[in-house]
């Protein structure tokens, strides 16, 4: 997947935080360019975000991390700086078939930070250490 | 992490280095290094050492296998290597993928953060051991490069607010990605997992070993992971790394198409009469 298509993709985020700031909804034009970008998990992704399943988690240290409630009702923990998700769907699509630019989940945090709909969640360091290294996801 | 290369490179150079290893902004300096496991454990250690000694920052290294022998001789390589600045490398000895994920999600707890973290043989913590199958899951290798991505990005903004000038934090991964036949494709695809989230590829291989004088020859190619547009010129640099039977360790440039090694008969002397200089 080219960085060019990742370009652009954080070019629709900036356009979506911007419109949606001032008037707390997504133009048809956005919408349509979502689904051409991300195909069918746009829609999927903006059904997360409908459903407030994004918590942004942040620690006294300052660390920052995003988790998403999935439909199964597993949470899988996404990183700010880059791009993974421990569902099936990023494994398949994104690293193996090289098909897709995220996940559901993925799109949705993406989504939900442009939006300003994140769940805020304040965690110890401890804490947020065993959510990094993917042991609350385990106990899910 | 290519910076810091770069210097391992300048400070072994056995002569002037007229060319700087120079990326494009936008590639991240973070290095996967892979090909011989013996010759990457060696640049990780010279990396860590000279990270620690010349530049002062804090190192992290990550390994199942505690350093009992190393082909390279630090004595001999630095001269009035000071002992005590090897305080600032940390060795850590996580033995599962678990223990080392763990660890690594903690370094947010450090009051000192490291500016570099070096991880040593990271197939081994996909539970794959030497000669082993390779794993076909492509979710742990893809967890543990984002985590140490994830965890860089974090602790470079919190070196950059302290303002003490040992920013940013890179990392630096060793891979062995090698493999018999079948297995190709399967390690073609993790590594390319791996160079999703790590921008710079080292790549060793030995061109020659004499066993007569125990001198040790390998080529180092330091490259992006993705092709460069062309106006940036130069896609990849080369070096030849030269380990003499005494230990002592030394880079050469090689410029694009340059046959830097002497003939067989020129080396064996010539190593034979440096080394015996070395030893006396």
């Amino acid at each position: 997947m080219g960085s060019c298509l990742l370009s652009v993709a954080e070019q629709l985020f900036k356009d979506l935080q911007r419109t949606y700031t001032q008037t707390k909804q997504i133009p048809d034009d956005l919408l349509i360019a979502l689904r051409f970008v991300f195909g069918p998990c746009a829609l999927q992704a903006l059904d997360l975000v409908e459903k407030h399943s994004v918590k942004c988690v942040t620690s006294p240290s300052g660390r920052t991390v995003f988790q998403v409630l999935g439909g199964s009702g597993r949470l899988y923990t996404c990183y700010s700086s880059c791009h993974y998700c421990p569902c099936p769907a990023f494994s398949f699509s994104v690293l193996r078939r090289t098909e897709s630019l995220m996940c559901k989940h993925l799109l949705a945090a993406c989504l939900s930070q442009a939006m300003g709909l994140c769940q805020q969640e304040q965690v110890s360091d401890q804490q947020m250490t065993h959510v990094l290294s993917g042991q609350t996801e385990a106990n899910t | 992490m290519a910076d810091i290369l770069e210097v391992v490179f300048r400070r072994f150079a056995s002569g002037p280095v007229t060319r700087d290893v120079r990326f494009p902004p936008d590639v991240e300096s973070n290095t996967v290094v892979h090909g011989d496991r013996d010759c990457s454990r060696c640049l990780l250690f010279l990396a860590a050492v000279t990270a620690a000694t010349d530049l002062g920052l804090k190192v992290v290294f990550f390994t199942q296998t505690p350093f009992e022998s190393l082909q390279v001789s630090l004595r001999g390589s630095v001269p009035g290597l000071k002992l005590e600045a090897l305080k600032n490398v940390k060795f850590v000895y996580a033995k599962t993928l678990e223990e080392f994920l763990e660890d690594v999600a903690s370094l947010h707890e450090l009051d000192s953060p490291p500016s570099l973290i070096i991880v040593d043989d990271l197939d081994r913590y996909l539970h794959r051991p030497i000669g082993g199958p390779l794993q076909d899951d492509l979710s742990p290798v893809a967890h543990v490069a984002a985590l140490l991505h994830d965890t860089a990005a974090f602790l470079t903004q919190i070196l950059h607010g302290r303002g003490e000038n040992k920013g940013p934090c890179r990392f630096i991964v060793s891979f062995y990605p090698e493999c018999d036949g079948g297995e190709t494709h399967a390690a073609d695809l993790l590594l390319s997992v791996l160079e999703r989230y790590l921008q710079v590829r080292c790549t060793l291989g030995e061109v020659r070993g004499d066993g007569v004088t125990g001198r040790k020859e390998w080529r180092v190619y330091l490259s992006a992971t993705r092709p460069l547009q062309d106006q940036w010129g130069i896609q990849a640099w080369q070096w030849c790394l030269v380990v003499r039977s005494s230990g002592a360790v030394e880079f050469r440039p090689l410029i694009d198409g340059e046959q830097e090694i002497p003939e067989e008969q020129n080396i064996s002397r010539e190593d034979v009469e440096t080394d015996n200089k070395h030893l006396s």
